[in-house]
């Protein structure tokens, strides 16, 4: 459905995008995951016609941006990274008026428009100016407005960038309701491991617009990232003692013990080990790979290992 | 998608309602009349000695020569709000989505182009009207004489706008917009026979004003005004306004496609 091909753009004398490769099949969801400067929303704006790409080439729904540019931006929906409203129209107005650019009579606008409103949580605050709006209302105001006329792809820039926790969780059940219920190929931009987790079907990674890697989150985690599994031991010296003296690498802080793992079944290793010396645990977690940690781990492999 | 994109003409009639929601606001509407309200007041008691000087038209009040000009130069200084609106517009965040959507770049300003007029022809009649209530405005052409004159303010002011709409699609800078339109049309205001005739103009600015659109513009419309038709005048204020409208348009178009 979105098929880049050694996309490259640049920026005077700055490559923005090197040389890009990826494809998002019909119906899947594609978390892009990078840091800031990564070349994230330079793609998106390629992907959305926006920008012209320097090299490569790149379809959307059948169809090249840039040969067929009106025909993609008949196909998409794209909710930026920063919001793509009229901030002196009210959510309503602001639905309705791309509702009919979009072709549907006004009486159907008015209609499409109230049901978004209704399935977006917008009601009560559907006649004010947008402007006037919370970030996460304009967050999802912005969603609402990409999705009208039932966009065959979507593009989000970073969706949840700058919301509060509760903003955040709201917009992500949002996603997956729309993922869920319309098909709808999505391409997602992100710089939290946990959301692309959480929401992706597959996980590209960006680093000074190239891709490093890409795979399934789990592939990723396990190949790349190192897990930390943190226990409260009955006796922190002696449970250091007896992990590094099996080779783990141990960090202490308080009453915690901190043991980075590479594979899911060390965990196991690590209470065996423990259990055996008699160690009783108040308390054992497992915290995921950050994206720095992924990040980490690829600097130090050569690239594509996952390809 | 399950449908298909509203026709350019839809797509014009949307994007103007959309610009016309923002004309609710009364703060708007009042410095739309206040400046022109203002120069009015004061043209017509500073200069209202002029129509005795030398070269002055014979048997001309100078409120009937005064008046058309101040349409003009109204209409013309629109052009420069037409350019800033749409530097503003570029900065809202709804271009951008625009630029994802099956719109076409040409209805994006010419709905600009069509509030603008719209705003200008509301502002131009308030006047004319105030004018003929307040100041006894009565020229010899007429309530006719003064309507055909208003209407081709707005025709000149349409054109003129839609190149600062192209200026202010490249530039993309709204300040520096209202500086260059200030420092063109003030000098192409004056530099014209807007408020007196050409021929008591010296010499430079004389040549100025020979060339310079605005000179045709107001005594075309001067002409309606004053029940004697310039046609001349009128044939190439209406074919530089087309011109420029035309080749506006096309460029501010493309501008606004260029994030
Ligand atoms: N319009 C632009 N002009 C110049 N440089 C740009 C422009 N847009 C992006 N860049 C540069 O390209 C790189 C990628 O930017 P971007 O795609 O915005 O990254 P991300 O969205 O991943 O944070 C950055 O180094 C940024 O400074
Ligand atoms: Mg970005």
């Amino acid at each position: 459905m979105i098929h880049a091909e050694d996309v490259v753009k640049s920026f005077g004398t700055h490559t923005a995008l090197d040389g890009v490769t990826l494809r998002v099949p019909r119906g899947t969801v594609l978390g892009l995951l990078g840091h800031n400067g990564a070349g994230k929303t330079t793609l998106i704006n390629v992907l959305t016609t926006v920008l012209p790409p320097d090299g490569g080439t790149a379809s959307v729904a059948g169809f090249d941006v840039v040969a067929e540019g009106a025909q993609v931006r008949s196909s998409i929906g794209l909710t930026g990274q920063y919001t793509l409203v009229d901030e002196d129209l009210t959510g309503r107005q602001n639905l309705v008026m791309i509702a009919r650019l979009l072709g549907l009579s006004s009486r159907d606008a008015r209609r499409h428009a109230a049901e978004l409103l209704e399935s977006f949580g917008l009601v009560d605050a559907a006649d004010r100016k947008a402007g006037k709006f919370s970030g996460g209302m304009k967050r999802r105001l912005d969603l609402a407005v990409s999705l009208v006329g039932r966009p065959h792809v979507v593009f989000l820039d970073e969706p949840t960038t700058g919301l509060d926790p509760t903003s955040r969780i709201a917009l992500w059940e949002t996603v997956e309701r729309l993922t869920r219920e319309e098909g709808t190929t999505v391409l997602l931009t992100t710089q939290y491991m946990e959301e692309a987790d959480r929401l992706a079907d597959a996980i590209t990674v960006l680093s000074h617009g190239r891709v490093v890697a890409s795979g399934t989150a789990g592939e990723l985690k396990a190949g790349l990232g190192r897990r930390t599994v943190t226990i409260t031991p009955s006796d922190p010296a002696l449970a250091s003692e007896v992990l590094s003296r099996n080779g783990f690498e141990v960090g202490r802080e308080l009453d915690a013990v901190h043991v980075p793992v590479s594979a899911t079944r060390e965990v196991a290793v690590v209470v065996r080990l423990l259990t055996d010396a008699d160690v009783d645990l108040a308390a054992l977690t497992v915290t995921e790979p950050s994206l720095d940690d992924v990040y980490l781990a690829l600097a130090a492999q050569p690239r594509g290992v996952l390809q | 998608m399950t449908t298909m994109p509203a026709s350019p003409f839809v797509q014009v009639g949307v994007l103007t309602g959309r610009s016309l929601l923002g004309l609710r606001d009364p703060r708007m509407i009042v410095m739309n009349l206040l400046q022109p309200m203002i120069m009015l007041t004061l043209f017509s008691q500073v200069f209202r000695t002029m129509a005795d000087a030398p070269g002055f038209p014979p048997g001309v009040e100078y409120l009937d020569y005064l008046m058309p000009a101040i349409l003009v130069t109204t209409g013309a200084q629109a052009a420069v709000w037409a350019g800033g609106g749409l530097a503003n517009d570029l900065k809202n965040g709804v271009l951008a989505r625009f630029r994802t959507l099956p719109v076409t770049m040409v209805a994006v300003v010419a709905a600009r182009s069509l509030f603008d007029l719209t705003r200008s022809a509301l502002q131009l009649l308030t006047l004319l009207v105030a004018a003929m209530l307040l100041f006894g405005f009565h020229p010899p052409g007429g309530v006719l004489g003064s309507l055909g004159a208003l209407v081709l303010a707005l025709v000149v002011g349409t054109g003129l706008g839609a190149v600062f709409m192209a200026l202010a699609a490249w530039v993309k800078n709204g300040e520096l917009l209202q500086t260059i339109g200030m420092a063109t049309m003030f000098p192409l205001m004056f530099a014209s026979s807007a408020f007196v005739p050409v021929g008591n103009l010296p010499g430079w600015l004389r040549a100025v004003a020979v060339v310079n659109p605005l000179t045709y513009a107001v005594d075309a419309a001067r002409g309606f005004a004053l029940g004697a038709a310039a046609w001349p005048a009128l044939a190439a204020a209406l074919g530089v306004s087309s011109v420029l409208l035309v080749a506006g348009l096309g460029l501010a178009a493309r501008g606004v496609r260029r994030p």
